[in-house]
Protein backbone atom coordinates (compact mmCIF):
# COMPACT_ATOMS: atom_id res chain seq x y z
CA UNK A 1 0.00 0.00 0.00
CA UNK A 2 2.40 2.06 -1.01
CA UNK A 3 0.40 5.38 -2.21
CA UNK A 4 3.05 7.79 -3.88
CA UNK A 5 0.86 8.10 -6.37
CA UNK A 6 -1.80 9.43 -4.71
CA UNK A 7 -3.25 12.61 -3.64
CA UNK A 8 -0.50 14.81 -2.95
CA UNK A 9 -0.38 15.93 0.39
CA UNK A 10 1.91 18.31 2.59
CA UNK A 11 5.27 16.45 3.25
CA UNK A 12 5.33 16.43 6.56
CA UNK A 13 1.66 15.36 6.84
CA UNK A 14 2.23 11.90 3.99
CA UNK A 15 5.34 10.98 6.49
CA UNK A 16 2.91 10.26 9.24
CA UNK A 17 0.39 9.10 6.90
CA UNK A 18 2.66 6.56 6.05
CA UNK A 19 3.94 5.20 8.96
CA UNK A 20 0.22 4.55 9.86
CA UNK A 21 -0.01 2.70 6.85
CA UNK A 22 2.66 0.78 7.63
CA UNK A 23 2.39 -0.30 10.78
CA UNK A 24 -0.70 -1.78 9.56
CA UNK A 25 0.51 -3.04 6.92
CA UNK A 26 2.94 -4.95 9.51
CA UNK A 27 0.56 -6.39 11.45
CA UNK A 28 -1.16 -7.36 7.90
CA UNK A 29 1.34 -9.15 7.08
CA UNK A 30 2.65 -12.29 8.40
CA UNK A 31 5.10 -14.97 8.35
CA UNK A 32 9.15 -14.87 8.80
CA UNK A 33 9.73 -13.26 5.59
CA UNK A 34 8.93 -9.66 6.42
CA UNK A 35 10.75 -9.71 9.37
CA UNK A 36 12.06 -6.07 9.70
CA UNK A 37 14.68 -5.06 11.19
CA UNK A 38 15.39 -4.07 15.27
CA UNK A 39 14.93 -0.15 15.34
CA UNK A 40 18.57 1.60 15.52
CA UNK A 41 18.99 4.52 18.20
CA UNK A 42 20.73 6.55 15.97
CA UNK A 43 19.49 10.25 15.92
CA UNK A 44 20.33 11.02 11.77
CA UNK A 45 17.32 9.09 10.87
CA UNK A 46 15.81 12.68 10.11
CA UNK A 47 17.51 14.08 7.64
CA UNK A 48 16.13 10.94 5.41
CA UNK A 49 13.80 12.95 3.35
CA UNK A 50 10.82 10.43 3.44
CA UNK A 51 11.73 8.12 6.73
CA UNK A 52 11.08 9.28 10.10
CA UNK A 53 10.76 7.02 13.27
CA UNK A 54 7.22 6.08 14.41
CA UNK A 55 5.88 9.11 16.33
CA UNK A 56 3.83 6.86 18.78
CA UNK A 57 5.33 7.04 22.10
CA UNK A 58 7.78 4.21 22.27
CA UNK A 59 6.03 2.54 25.49
CA UNK A 60 2.64 1.46 23.06
CA UNK A 61 2.96 -2.30 22.42
CA UNK A 62 4.13 -2.58 18.78
CA UNK A 63 1.12 -4.52 16.51
CA UNK A 64 1.08 -7.71 16.38
CA UNK A 65 4.15 -8.94 14.04
CA UNK A 66 7.16 -11.25 14.03
CA UNK A 67 9.58 -10.20 16.32
CA UNK A 68 13.24 -10.11 15.53
CA UNK A 69 15.64 -12.92 17.08
CA UNK A 70 17.87 -10.30 18.70
CA UNK A 71 16.34 -7.19 20.42
CA UNK A 72 19.48 -4.48 19.97
CA UNK A 73 22.04 -4.10 16.89
CA UNK A 74 20.82 -3.23 13.48
CA UNK A 75 20.07 -6.51 11.41
CA UNK A 76 20.35 -6.29 7.54
CA UNK A 77 16.97 -4.82 6.57
CA UNK A 78 15.22 -8.19 5.97
CA UNK A 79 12.44 -7.81 2.66
CA UNK A 80 10.40 -5.12 3.47
CA UNK A 81 7.31 -4.72 1.90
CA UNK A 82 7.08 -0.63 1.56
CA UNK A 83 9.53 1.29 -0.69
CA UNK A 84 11.35 3.34 2.21
CA UNK A 85 13.97 2.04 4.69
CA UNK A 86 12.00 3.41 7.75
CA UNK A 87 13.00 1.73 11.43
CA UNK A 88 10.53 -0.37 13.08
CA UNK A 89 8.29 0.15 16.13
CA UNK A 90 10.55 -0.75 19.11
CA UNK A 91 10.45 -3.57 20.43
CA UNK A 92 9.12 -4.47 24.33
CA UNK A 93 11.80 -6.57 25.46
CA UNK A 94 14.06 -3.18 25.13
CA UNK A 95 15.44 -2.02 29.10
CA UNK A 96 13.69 1.14 30.12
CA UNK A 97 17.42 2.91 30.10
CA UNK A 98 16.81 1.37 26.27
CA UNK A 99 13.61 3.53 25.99
CA UNK A 100 14.82 6.29 28.15
CA UNK A 101 18.11 6.80 26.06
CA UNK A 102 16.18 6.64 22.34
CA UNK A 103 13.82 9.22 23.44
CA UNK A 104 16.47 11.52 24.85
CA UNK A 105 18.14 11.38 21.79
CA UNK A 106 15.48 11.95 19.93
CA UNK A 107 14.79 15.31 21.98
CA UNK A 108 18.39 16.27 21.02
CA UNK A 109 17.87 16.04 17.45
CA UNK A 110 15.13 17.84 17.19
CA UNK A 111 16.36 20.62 19.47
CA UNK A 112 19.17 20.77 17.03
CA UNK A 113 17.03 20.85 14.00
CA UNK A 114 14.66 23.12 15.64
CA UNK A 115 16.86 26.39 17.48
CA UNK A 116 20.26 25.79 16.45
CA UNK A 117 21.11 27.18 12.55
CA UNK A 118 21.53 24.02 10.24
CA UNK A 119 20.47 23.75 6.35
CA UNK A 120 17.53 21.95 7.08
CA UNK A 121 15.14 24.45 8.69
CA UNK A 122 14.41 26.13 5.69
CA UNK A 123 12.35 23.23 4.77
CA UNK A 124 10.50 23.04 7.76
CA UNK A 125 8.14 19.96 6.34
CA UNK A 126 11.65 18.13 6.93
CA UNK A 127 12.62 19.55 9.79
CA UNK A 128 10.44 18.29 12.66
CA UNK A 129 9.08 15.42 11.25
CA UNK A 130 10.05 13.54 13.98
CA UNK A 131 8.13 15.36 16.55
CA UNK A 132 8.08 14.47 20.16
CA UNK A 133 5.70 16.38 22.98
CA UNK A 134 8.62 15.39 26.03
CA UNK A 135 11.08 17.82 24.70
CA UNK A 136 8.89 20.61 25.02
CA UNK A 137 6.97 19.05 28.09
CA UNK A 138 10.08 18.91 30.06
CA UNK A 139 10.97 23.06 28.86
CA UNK A 140 7.53 24.23 30.06
CA UNK A 141 7.97 22.69 33.03
CA UNK A 142 11.24 23.45 33.50
CA UNK A 143 10.66 27.20 32.76
CA UNK A 144 7.85 26.99 35.37
CA UNK A 145 9.77 25.42 38.01
CA UNK A 146 12.25 27.88 37.72
CA UNK A 147 10.09 30.44 37.78
CA UNK A 148 8.42 29.52 40.66
CA UNK A 149 11.24 29.20 42.82
CA UNK A 150 13.04 32.87 42.12
CA UNK A 151 9.27 34.38 42.96
CA UNK A 152 9.37 35.63 46.63
CA UNK A 153 5.88 34.88 46.90
CA UNK A 154 2.75 32.75 45.74
CA UNK A 155 5.04 30.52 43.99
CA UNK A 156 2.16 27.74 43.06
CA UNK A 157 0.14 30.70 41.54
CA UNK A 158 3.40 31.43 39.20
CA UNK A 159 3.71 28.39 38.17
CA UNK A 160 0.26 28.03 37.34
CA UNK A 161 0.07 31.39 35.59
CA UNK A 162 3.46 30.51 33.38
CA UNK A 163 2.79 26.62 32.92
CA UNK A 164 -0.99 28.02 31.55
CA UNK A 165 0.38 30.55 29.26
CA UNK A 166 2.86 28.43 27.69
CA UNK A 167 0.45 25.70 27.03
CA UNK A 168 -2.32 27.02 26.03
CA UNK A 169 -0.43 29.56 24.18
CA UNK A 170 1.18 26.85 21.94
CA UNK A 171 -2.57 25.77 21.50
CA UNK A 172 -3.90 28.90 20.72
CA UNK A 173 -0.94 29.50 18.10
CA UNK A 174 -1.56 26.26 15.97
CA UNK A 175 -5.03 27.31 16.07
CA UNK A 176 -3.92 30.65 15.04
CA UNK A 177 -2.17 29.36 11.77
CA UNK A 178 -4.68 26.90 10.97
CA UNK A 179 -7.68 29.84 11.02
CA UNK A 180 -5.44 31.77 9.09
CA UNK A 181 -5.62 29.00 6.50
CA UNK A 182 -2.21 27.80 6.71
CA UNK A 183 -1.37 24.57 6.61
CA UNK A 184 0.64 22.55 9.52
CA UNK A 185 0.10 19.85 11.68
CA UNK A 186 -0.91 20.27 14.89
CA UNK A 187 0.83 18.65 17.12
CA UNK A 188 4.41 19.14 15.05
CA UNK A 189 3.47 22.63 15.76
CA UNK A 190 2.75 22.28 19.59
CA UNK A 191 6.70 20.34 19.79
CA UNK A 192 7.64 23.19 17.95
CA UNK A 193 6.66 25.98 19.84
CA UNK A 194 7.67 23.86 22.63
CA UNK A 195 11.50 23.73 21.68
CA UNK A 196 11.62 26.80 20.90
CA UNK A 197 11.39 27.61 24.27
CA UNK A 198 14.73 26.26 24.96
CA UNK A 199 17.04 29.24 24.81
CA UNK A 200 14.48 31.11 27.56
CA UNK A 201 15.66 27.63 29.37
CA UNK A 202 19.13 27.99 29.71
CA UNK A 203 19.46 31.68 29.46
CA UNK A 204 20.45 33.30 32.98
CA UNK A 205 17.92 35.27 34.42
CA UNK A 206 18.65 39.05 33.76
CA UNK A 207 17.31 41.49 30.93
CA UNK A 208 19.83 41.57 28.50
CA UNK A 209 20.13 37.74 27.94
CA UNK A 210 16.46 37.24 28.23
CA UNK A 211 15.72 39.60 25.62
CA UNK A 212 18.87 38.08 23.24
CA UNK A 213 17.13 34.58 23.89
CA UNK A 214 13.90 36.07 23.27
CA UNK A 215 14.99 37.30 19.99
CA UNK A 216 16.61 33.91 19.22
CA UNK A 217 13.58 31.57 20.12
CA UNK A 218 11.72 34.09 17.66
CA UNK A 219 14.48 33.58 15.27
CA UNK A 220 13.65 29.83 15.34
CA UNK A 221 10.20 29.58 15.12
CA UNK A 222 10.00 32.30 12.23
CA UNK A 223 10.17 30.32 9.69
CA UNK A 224 8.26 27.16 10.28
CA UNK A 225 5.18 29.72 11.26
CA UNK A 226 6.12 31.96 8.30
CA UNK A 227 6.15 28.69 6.11
CA UNK A 228 2.61 27.87 7.07
CA UNK A 229 0.49 30.12 5.98
CA UNK A 230 0.01 32.89 2.31
CA UNK A 231 2.87 35.23 2.36
CA UNK A 232 0.44 37.93 2.79
CA UNK A 233 -0.87 36.32 5.93
CA UNK A 234 2.69 35.87 7.34
CA UNK A 235 2.66 39.28 9.97
CA UNK A 236 -0.86 37.90 11.09
CA UNK A 237 0.51 34.40 11.95
CA UNK A 238 3.88 35.70 13.50
CA UNK A 239 2.73 38.40 15.51
CA UNK A 240 0.75 36.04 18.20
CA UNK A 241 4.07 33.67 18.38
CA UNK A 242 6.04 37.26 18.93
CA UNK A 243 3.48 38.40 21.81
CA UNK A 244 3.54 34.75 23.62
CA UNK A 245 7.34 35.20 23.89
CA UNK A 246 7.58 38.27 24.76
CA UNK A 247 5.01 37.44 27.74
CA UNK A 248 6.99 34.85 28.69
CA UNK A 249 9.97 37.06 28.47
CA UNK A 250 8.49 39.63 31.20
CA UNK A 251 7.47 36.95 33.10
CA UNK A 252 10.39 35.75 33.08
CA UNK A 253 12.10 39.29 34.27
CA UNK A 254 9.27 40.51 36.28
CA UNK A 255 9.45 37.29 38.56
CA UNK B 1 -27.11 19.31 20.11
CA UNK B 2 -29.11 21.78 18.23
CA UNK B 3 -27.09 21.56 15.65
CA UNK B 4 -27.99 18.61 14.63
CA UNK B 5 -31.44 19.63 14.09
CA UNK B 6 -29.87 21.89 11.02
CA UNK B 7 -29.83 18.29 9.13
CA UNK B 8 -33.66 17.82 9.13
CA UNK B 9 -35.60 18.96 6.53
CA UNK B 10 -37.49 21.65 8.40
CA UNK B 11 -34.35 23.53 8.62
CA UNK B 12 -34.98 26.49 6.19
CA UNK B 13 -38.30 27.37 8.20
CA UNK B 14 -35.97 28.71 11.09
CA UNK B 15 -35.91 32.28 10.58
CA UNK B 16 -38.76 32.83 8.88
CA UNK B 17 -41.47 34.21 11.57
CA UNK B 18 -38.72 36.63 12.95
CA UNK B 19 -41.34 37.48 16.00
CA UNK B 20 -41.69 34.30 17.29
CA UNK B 21 -37.53 32.75 17.63
CA UNK B 22 -36.59 32.76 21.10
CA UNK B 23 -33.18 34.51 21.77
CA UNK B 24 -31.05 31.51 21.72
CA UNK B 25 -31.82 29.96 18.50
CA UNK B 26 -30.01 30.99 15.08
CA UNK B 27 -31.98 33.58 13.04
CA UNK B 28 -30.65 32.54 9.81
CA UNK B 29 -30.52 35.09 7.20
CA UNK B 30 -31.44 32.55 4.22
CA UNK B 31 -29.41 34.85 1.60
CA UNK B 32 -27.89 31.33 0.04
CA UNK B 33 -27.56 27.51 1.11
CA UNK B 34 -23.75 28.05 2.35
CA UNK B 35 -23.24 28.80 5.83
CA UNK B 36 -23.92 32.63 5.95
CA UNK B 37 -21.47 34.89 7.92
CA UNK B 38 -24.58 36.02 10.14
CA UNK B 39 -24.97 33.15 11.87
CA UNK B 40 -22.66 32.21 14.86
CA UNK B 41 -22.12 29.42 15.96
CA UNK B 42 -21.87 28.14 12.55
CA UNK B 43 -23.65 24.94 11.77
CA UNK B 44 -22.54 23.61 8.65
CA UNK B 45 -21.00 20.61 10.56
CA UNK B 46 -24.47 19.22 10.94
CA UNK B 47 -24.89 18.63 7.04
CA UNK B 48 -22.01 18.90 4.29
CA UNK B 49 -23.51 21.55 2.05
CA UNK B 50 -21.97 20.17 -1.88
CA UNK B 51 -19.92 23.66 -1.84
CA UNK B 52 -18.15 24.04 1.29
CA UNK B 53 -14.28 23.47 1.23
CA UNK B 54 -12.67 21.99 4.34
CA UNK B 55 -8.91 23.61 3.12
CA UNK B 56 -7.95 24.48 6.25
CA UNK B 57 -9.29 21.69 8.33
CA UNK B 58 -6.62 19.17 8.95
CA UNK B 59 -7.87 17.11 12.03
CA UNK B 60 -11.11 14.81 12.05
CA UNK B 61 -13.92 16.84 12.00
CA UNK B 62 -16.90 15.36 13.72
CA UNK B 63 -19.72 15.38 11.99
CA UNK B 64 -22.23 16.05 14.42
CA UNK B 65 -20.94 19.65 15.62
CA UNK B 66 -19.57 22.46 13.28
CA UNK B 67 -19.08 24.02 16.86
CA UNK B 68 -15.82 21.68 17.06
CA UNK B 69 -14.76 21.94 13.51
CA UNK B 70 -11.54 24.70 12.53
CA UNK B 71 -13.19 24.81 9.22
CA UNK B 72 -16.36 26.15 9.76
CA UNK B 73 -14.48 28.91 11.62
CA UNK B 74 -12.24 29.63 8.98
CA UNK B 75 -14.47 32.29 7.64
CA UNK B 76 -14.15 34.51 9.94
CA UNK B 77 -10.30 34.81 9.66
CA UNK B 78 -10.26 35.49 6.30
CA UNK B 79 -8.16 38.48 6.29
CA UNK B 80 -4.86 39.85 5.34
CA UNK B 81 -2.52 41.85 7.23
CA UNK B 82 -2.75 45.13 5.15
CA UNK B 83 -7.05 44.82 5.71
CA UNK B 84 -6.60 44.40 9.59
CA UNK B 85 -3.85 47.49 9.86
CA UNK B 86 -6.36 49.26 7.58
CA UNK B 87 -9.13 48.47 9.71
CA UNK B 88 -6.88 49.09 13.11
CA UNK B 89 -5.83 52.28 11.75
CA UNK B 90 -9.78 53.40 11.17
CA UNK B 91 -10.81 52.64 14.81
CA UNK B 92 -8.50 55.15 16.16
CA UNK B 93 -10.48 57.47 14.51
CA UNK B 94 -13.93 58.11 15.92
CA UNK B 95 -15.17 60.42 14.03
CA UNK B 96 -15.48 58.76 10.76
CA UNK B 97 -18.91 56.23 11.51
CA UNK B 98 -17.67 54.09 8.50
CA UNK B 99 -16.67 50.92 9.81
CA UNK B 100 -19.45 48.30 9.11
CA UNK B 101 -18.71 49.77 5.83
CA UNK B 102 -15.25 48.61 6.00
CA UNK B 103 -15.88 45.21 7.27
CA UNK B 104 -18.50 44.68 4.68
CA UNK B 105 -19.56 41.06 4.27
CA UNK B 106 -16.05 40.17 5.57
CA UNK B 107 -16.04 40.90 9.62
CA UNK B 108 -12.97 39.02 11.13
CA UNK B 109 -12.44 37.27 14.36
CA UNK B 110 -8.49 37.86 14.33
CA UNK B 111 -8.21 41.16 15.35
CA UNK B 112 -10.84 41.28 18.53
CA UNK B 113 -9.01 38.03 19.63
CA UNK B 114 -5.42 39.20 19.50
CA UNK B 115 -6.45 42.67 20.56
CA UNK B 116 -7.92 41.79 23.67
CA UNK B 117 -5.05 39.03 24.31
CA UNK B 118 -2.53 42.37 24.09
CA UNK B 119 -4.22 43.99 26.24
CA UNK B 120 -5.03 41.45 28.64
CA UNK B 121 -1.13 41.07 28.70
CA UNK B 122 -0.36 45.02 28.48
CA UNK B 123 -2.64 45.38 31.39
CA UNK B 124 -1.60 43.39 33.71
CA UNK B 125 2.75 43.86 32.77
CA UNK B 126 2.17 47.73 32.90
CA UNK B 127 0.04 47.61 35.96
CA UNK B 128 2.90 46.16 37.35
CA UNK B 129 5.45 48.65 36.00
CA UNK B 130 3.23 51.55 36.94
CA UNK B 131 3.01 50.35 40.79
CA UNK B 132 6.40 49.36 40.68
CA UNK B 133 7.68 53.35 39.45
CA UNK B 134 5.08 54.77 42.28
CA UNK B 135 6.70 52.34 45.15
CA UNK B 136 9.94 53.44 44.10
CA UNK B 137 9.01 57.09 45.06
CA UNK B 138 8.49 55.34 48.17
CA UNK B 139 11.13 53.37 49.22
CA UNK B 140 9.78 51.66 52.08
CA UNK B 141 7.40 50.01 50.52
CA UNK B 142 8.51 46.76 49.66
CA UNK B 143 7.45 45.61 45.70
CA UNK B 144 5.87 42.49 45.02
CA UNK B 145 5.03 41.49 41.68
CA UNK B 146 1.24 40.55 41.64
CA UNK B 147 0.37 37.79 39.54
CA UNK B 148 -3.19 38.43 40.31
CA UNK B 149 -3.32 41.50 37.67
CA UNK B 150 -2.97 38.56 35.25
CA UNK B 151 -6.22 37.23 36.21
CA UNK B 152 -7.92 40.39 36.95
CA UNK B 153 -7.26 41.81 33.38
CA UNK B 154 -8.29 38.34 31.89
CA UNK B 155 -11.18 38.95 33.47
CA UNK B 156 -12.01 42.11 32.84
CA UNK B 157 -11.04 42.51 28.90
CA UNK B 158 -12.40 38.53 27.85
CA UNK B 159 -15.86 39.26 30.37
CA UNK B 160 -16.63 42.85 28.44
CA UNK B 161 -15.76 42.28 25.02
CA UNK B 162 -17.81 38.79 24.87
CA UNK B 163 -20.43 40.00 26.77
CA UNK B 164 -21.36 43.29 26.12
CA UNK B 165 -22.14 42.33 22.33
CA UNK B 166 -23.40 39.23 22.87
CA UNK B 167 -25.62 40.96 25.09
CA UNK B 168 -26.12 44.18 22.54
CA UNK B 169 -27.21 41.36 20.28
CA UNK B 170 -29.98 39.86 22.36
CA UNK B 171 -31.25 43.30 22.90
CA UNK B 172 -31.27 44.38 19.19
CA UNK B 173 -32.91 41.03 18.55
CA UNK B 174 -35.30 41.66 21.25
CA UNK B 175 -36.30 44.68 19.60
CA UNK B 176 -36.49 43.40 16.18
CA UNK B 177 -33.84 45.08 14.28
CA UNK B 178 -31.33 42.21 12.74
CA UNK B 179 -28.24 42.81 14.18
CA UNK B 180 -24.90 40.10 13.29
CA UNK B 181 -23.22 38.89 16.59
CA UNK B 182 -19.69 38.45 13.90
CA UNK B 183 -20.08 42.02 13.36
CA UNK B 184 -20.72 43.14 16.84
CA UNK B 185 -18.21 41.63 18.46
CA UNK B 186 -15.51 42.99 15.50
CA UNK B 187 -16.99 46.25 16.30
CA UNK B 188 -16.19 45.87 20.45
CA UNK B 189 -12.78 43.90 19.34
CA UNK B 190 -11.37 46.81 17.25
CA UNK B 191 -12.71 49.61 20.03
CA UNK B 192 -9.95 48.24 21.90
CA UNK B 193 -7.38 48.91 20.32
CA UNK B 194 -7.03 52.42 21.13
CA UNK B 195 -6.47 51.13 24.91
CA UNK B 196 -3.13 49.36 24.07
CA UNK B 197 -1.10 52.71 23.36
CA UNK B 198 -3.13 54.44 25.78
CA UNK B 199 -1.75 51.61 28.39
CA UNK B 200 1.61 52.40 27.68
CA UNK B 201 1.22 56.13 28.36
CA UNK B 202 -0.49 55.17 31.73
CA UNK B 203 2.69 54.01 33.10
CA UNK B 204 3.71 57.63 33.32
CA UNK B 205 3.47 58.33 37.27
CA UNK B 206 2.21 61.16 37.12
CA UNK B 207 -1.68 61.08 38.56
CA UNK B 208 -2.55 63.94 36.14
CA UNK B 209 -1.18 63.20 33.74
CA UNK B 210 -2.94 59.24 33.95
CA UNK B 211 -6.34 60.65 34.17
CA UNK B 212 -5.81 63.04 31.39
CA UNK B 213 -4.84 59.65 29.08
CA UNK B 214 -7.57 57.56 29.94
CA UNK B 215 -10.31 60.55 29.41
CA UNK B 216 -8.72 60.89 25.98
CA UNK B 217 -8.75 57.46 25.02
CA UNK B 218 -11.94 56.52 26.80
CA UNK B 219 -13.92 59.08 25.14
CA UNK B 220 -12.23 58.06 21.73
CA UNK B 221 -12.93 54.71 21.88
CA UNK B 222 -16.58 54.89 23.16
CA UNK B 223 -17.50 57.40 20.50
CA UNK B 224 -16.29 54.68 18.07
CA UNK B 225 -18.20 52.30 18.81
CA UNK B 226 -21.56 54.97 19.40
CA UNK B 227 -20.70 56.51 16.12
CA UNK B 228 -20.85 53.38 14.59
CA UNK B 229 -23.69 51.67 15.94
CA UNK B 230 -25.38 54.70 15.13
CA UNK B 231 -25.09 54.72 11.61
CA UNK B 232 -25.56 50.54 11.79
CA UNK B 233 -28.92 50.66 13.32
CA UNK B 234 -30.24 53.69 10.93
CA UNK B 235 -33.66 53.74 10.78
CA UNK B 236 -34.27 51.84 14.38
CA UNK B 237 -34.84 54.31 17.23
CA UNK B 238 -32.35 52.82 19.46
CA UNK B 239 -30.60 56.08 20.92
CA UNK B 240 -31.01 55.05 24.76
CA UNK B 241 -29.09 51.84 23.51
CA UNK B 242 -26.60 53.85 22.10
CA UNK B 243 -25.81 56.29 24.54
CA UNK B 244 -25.63 53.75 27.51
CA UNK B 245 -23.14 51.99 25.21
CA UNK B 246 -21.32 54.95 24.96
CA UNK B 247 -20.98 55.31 28.99
CA UNK B 248 -20.43 51.62 28.83
CA UNK B 249 -17.26 52.18 27.36
CA UNK B 250 -16.22 55.02 29.00
CA UNK B 251 -16.95 53.48 32.40
CA UNK B 252 -14.39 50.45 31.39
CA UNK B 253 -11.97 52.82 30.50
CA UNK B 254 -12.21 54.36 34.74
CA UNK B 255 -12.43 50.74 35.59
CA UNK B 256 -8.69 50.40 33.82
CA UNK B 257 -7.51 53.14 34.88
CA UNK B 258 -8.37 52.37 38.37
CA UNK B 259 -7.91 48.61 38.56
CA UNK B 260 -4.19 48.61 36.98
CA UNK B 261 -2.82 51.69 36.71
CA UNK B 262 -4.03 53.66 40.68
Amino acid sequence: MSHSDTIPLHPSSQSDIDEIENLINASVQSGPATVLPARPPSPPRASIPISSSPFIASNLPPPTYQKPPTAPGPTTPAVIPVSDSRPSPPDPLDSVWDTVKRDLSRIVSNLKLVVFPNPNREDPGKALRDWDLWGPFFFIIFLGLTLSWSASVKKSEVFAVAFAVLAAGAIILTLNVLLLGGHIIFFQSLSLLGYCLFPLDVGPLSLIVVTITLVWSSWAAYPFMSAAVGPRRKALALYPVFLMYVSVGFLIIAI
Amino acid sequence: MEDAYGSLPSSHLLGSVPAVIPPNEKPENKEGATASMQMFPPGNGGYRAPGSSNVGDEQPATSWAGVFSISSYTPYFNVDTDVVVDRLMSSVYPLRGDFFSKIGANPDLYAPVWISTTLVFMLAALGNCASYLMKKKDPSHQWLFDVAYFNWSAGVVYGYVLIVPAASYFLLQYLGSNGSLIRLWCLWGYSLFIFIPASLLLVVPVEVFRWVIILLAGSASAGFISLNLRTYTEGHDLMVWVVSVFLLQFFLAILLKVLFFA
